[in-house]
């Protein structure tokens, strides 16, 4: 007869037993470590990154773009301009949705109605409407052929179209709109087999998936049988993860992690410049920051490449102005404010800036250490600066008010330009009173050139009004420039023929495992 | 006791579970922080989009008014709809609590497990070595924080031993159709052998580290009430009368020690089911405290209320379950 002990011991061998085979690798699966979940999984009612990268494995878009932020085709077979607000597309013949119904210009014009019209989901109106800014309507020239139709000229309307995904028409009067976020019914690479709430989304691979955009190479069905996003809040966790081999990639590697990756014998780390501009906003509208003298001071103190070298271990482009290098129009010919102490000096006595002057710069904890080590570079300058930490929600809305930030003086934050375009930073952070102008910037040159480079069709005339704004920016200073950070990625050395993009996408489509 | 007593208690709570959730609805509308702004943050609505949404979610009536309207739904068990995920909150919440109920029940049974035996061994032994050294370890778990100890776990077993699974809740190549959402339950009722063990994987670190601070504490609670147990005159009597030590210990006098340990584990049950955030995050268990720490940041309103109400009902009601199953072990004590 079996004794108490030894059914204990023979119960914590078979619980430990087969244990191994988490370490194994698994065939023709890849999995992807995220730090949220999915929010929903209807393309047309959210504003959250992590829930786009997921469902964009399942959904593809009328454009997509490649890992160089290439805008190419991929639902549409070709796009052209027609006239300043009018853009039309071809659409691709013998798309299938996962449900089997063949996708058509119909389910185009529905996916974009769906998108800006007021109320149309069951009354409410989409949340990404902002993100298609003057589309005004989306017209069927023909079976083929969609047209849409802007209220303004918008030139930056092909880099917002990847942001998207298509909708199949009969699935959401099947489902309704309630039930878009659960079934949803794509034509991507890989369809929905179950999404575990709070753990994983799941997916299977689609057998006639009609192979994606031409334009990047191993066009065809995805060449992994299964994709899975886990969700994996925390940073340790997922590292932990994918060096046991449980995930494939994982996003938002700490730089402090990136040895004990590229340490190990199955994973590597990978790096792409972000597109999220830092910088430290100057209340231009408070003494002694209404004095450009003192701007310029605080851009020539701070000691950027020590930040980027010591804090964020090499792995951020510094900037000289507000674009990336990567960005349409970027202007590469800006000055800089070359680390010079004495230069800071001199600008703050010449302003009249009295030693031992305080000044606090504002952020949210996740920020601390760099807003700390800023704090104590700027304070060589004889300036006592230390860093204040705040809540993000109490934050943000703090400084895009005019009023409320009167008191304030620096704010060291970031703005996302996932659209690689000025039209999508220059105009929200730098126009007089745009929504995340914190530092009050205006302007009134800058202002017209924005205004006019936002309903410039010719791609020319359009850069170098955006490429005049930078330098009028940079030379007015408004913010301390900061830099660009690259988004790092830990990735098993199994994992081939994929790469980190700039927008941040984890698209799945064409990776195979060795 | 008596029926009307009974009924008594269980009345005494309801102002409790009132103020619980008066004091909830005033520290989080009050907090700085808008959810509309949050919602909105990066895009491009112009207020007349924020002010619509503002009325679909009821945000620009009246405080008092807000409050009782919350409380006049939540009698009738709505909570109406979570801002972020748009939908009924209640939902959102049933979808997440069997994954947090399993895992504190897990770690509470652990802990108990653990506790017993070492709290009646350091109480017999006394100021002895081995004493000291139960003490001190136990006093080491007390203090452990569980976010470091569920990584040290994490980087040991599933890592270096890959003996454990990092996170999650059972492998993804399983699927055990959903009867109670509890997934050992549901393995089991399923007749899955195979799943009820990558259950058990899935749950042991993350058990094993909610539930040792605990077993330490309630080991303390153990030694303590045995040491005072072994020292009265009914247990000399015992041994006098020529009874084995073991049937002493274990049918005398650990009966009786135990009714302290009725009351913390009770009470502590509440306190694993309200504050396992850290360790849900750690191990990506899709838990409820998770869920409510993402929705305190976001300021969904009616996630926060309805969870800490839950919080509060189920605290209130396992204290009353301690004060219950006190007077079936100890008949001296009324309620």
């Amino acid at each position: 007869m079996p004794t108490r002990r030894s059914v204990l011991l023979s119960s914590i061998g078979v619980l430990a037993a087969p244990g191994l085979a988490f370490a194994q690798p698994r065939a023709r699966e890849v999995r992807v470590g995220m730090a949220q979940d999915a929010l929903t999984l209807d393309p047309a009612n959210h504003r959250n990154r992590e829930t786009e990268t997921i469902i964009r494995n399942m959904m593809d878009g009328v454009l997509t773009r490649d890992a160089d932020m290439r805008i190419v085709p991929e639902i549409a077979e070709s796009f052209r301009q027609v006239d300043a607000k009018t853009w039309e597309f071809r659409v691709r013949q013998g798309i299938r949705f996962h449900s089997g119904d063949a996708l058509t210009a119909a389910d185009i014009k529905f996916t974009f109605d769906r998108l800006v019209k007021d109320g149309a989901m069951g009354g409410q109106t989409s949340p990404r409407k902002g993100l298609l800014g003057p589309l005004e309507d989306t017209v069927m020239a023909d079976d083929r052929t969609v047209r849409m139709v802007l209220s303004d000229p918008w030139p930056i309307l092909p880099a917002m179209l990847p942001f998207q995904e298509v909708v199949n028409r009969r699935q959401v009067e099947r489902v309704g709109q309630e039930g878009m976020q659960t079934r949803p019914d794509g034509c991507g690479p890989f369809k929905l087999a179950e999404w575990r709430r709070g753990e994983a989304v799941i997916m299977e691979r689609f057998a006639e998936y009609y192979g994606g955009s031409t334009e990047i190479p191993v066009a065809g069905p995805a060449q992994i049988d299964r994709a899975i996003f886990r969700v994996m809040p925390e940073n340790s966790a997922r590292i932990a993860a994918l060096l046991a081999g449980e995930v494939d990639i994982i996003s938002e590697l700490p730089a402090s992690a990136m040895r004990q990756v590229e340490a190990s014998r199955n994973a590597q780390v990978m790096k792409v410049n972000g597109t999220r501009t830092f910088f430290v906003s100057l209340n231009n509208a408070k003494a002694p920051f209404n004095d450009v003298r003192v701007r310029r001071a605080l851009n020539h103190a701070l000691d950027k490449a020590a930040i980027i070298s010591r804090i964020l271990a090499g792995t951020a482009t510094p900037l000289r102005g507000v674009m990336s290098p990567d960005a349409f129009a970027f202007n590469p010919d800006i000055p800089e404010y070359a680390h010079d102490l004495a230069r800071a000096r001199a600008l703050l006595a010449e302003a009249g800036v009295a030693q031992g002057t305080e000044m606090v710069i504002d952020t949210t904890a996740a920020l601390k250490e760099i807003a700390e080590a800023i704090a104590a570079l700027l304070s060589r300058t004889g300036l006592r600066v230390r860093a204040q930490i705040w809540e993000g929600a109490v934050l943000g809305p703090m400084w895009q008010n005019a009023e409320r930030r009167r008191e304030r003086d620096m704010f060291l934050t970031s703005w996302g330009n996932g659209a690689l375009d000025p039209s999508d930073i220059m105009v929200p952070v730098l126009r007089t009173g745009g929504r995340g102008n914190s530092a009050g910037f205006s302007n009134a040159e800058v202002d017209r050139l924005l205004d006019a480079a936002e309903t410039e069709a010719d791609q020319g005339r359009r850069a170098d009004m955006y490429k005049r704004a930078q330098a009028i920016v940079t030379e007015q200073a408004p913010w301390i420039f900061l830099w660009l950070p690259q988004d790092i990625y830990g990735v098993a050395r199994r994992v081939q023929n994929w790469r980190p993009q700039a927008d941040s996408r984890i698209n799945l489509h064409r990776v195979r495992l060795a | 006791m008596s029926v009307s007593r009974l009924l008594e208690r269980l009345l005494q709570t309801l102002p409790v579970l009132l103020g619980v959730s008066l004091i909830v609805f005033l520290m989080i509308t009050l907090t700085p922080g808008d959810p509309v702004e949050i919602m909105l943050a990066d895009s491009r609505a112009t207020p007349e989009q924020a002010a619509q949404l503002r009325a679909d979610l009821g945000l620009d009536r009246p405080l008092p008014e807000r409050f009782l309207v919350f409380l006049g739904n939540a009698l009738t068990g709505d909570f109406g709809i979570s801002f972020f995920h748009r939908r009924p909150v209640w939902d959102v919440i049933a979808e997440r609590l069997p994954a947090t109920i399993e895992l504190t029940l897990a770690a509470i049974l652990l802990a108990i497990a653990v506790a017993i035996p070492l709290g009646v061994i350091a109480a017999v032994k006394r100021d002895t070595w081995i004493d000291r050294t139960l003490t001190a370890v136990s006093l080491f778990g007390v203090s452990l924080p569980g976010f470091w100890f569920g990584i040290l776990l994490i980087l040991l077993f599933a890592v270096q031993l890959g003996i454990f699974p990092v996170g999650g809740r059972t492998s993804f190549d399983l699927e055990v159709t959903r009867v109670t959402g509890f997934l050992v339950l549901d393995s089991i009722i399923a007749g899955r052998a195979d799943a009820l063990l990558a259950a058990l994987r899935h749950l042991a670190l993350p058990a094993i580290t909610l539930g040792l601070p605990t077993a330490a504490l309630l080991a303390r609670v153990v030694r303590s009430s045995m040491a005072e147990v072994l020292t009265s005159d009914y247990v000399l009597f015992a041994e006098a009368k020529g009874l084995s030590h073991r049937r002493v210990l274990l049918r005398h006098a650990l009966k009786n020690a135990l009714i302290p340990v009725v009351t913390v584990a009770a009470i502590e049950t509440g306190s694993l089911l309200g504050g396992n955030m850290i360790v849900e995050t750690v191990f990506g268990w899709p838990g409820l405290g998770r869920l409510v720490v993402e929705s305190i940041f976001a300021r969904n309103y009616p996630l926060v209320q309805a969870a800490v109400l839950l919080y509060a009902v189920t605290y209130v009601m396992l204290n009353f379950t301690a004060d219950l199953l006190y007077t079936a072990l100890n008949p001296k004590v009324r309620l």
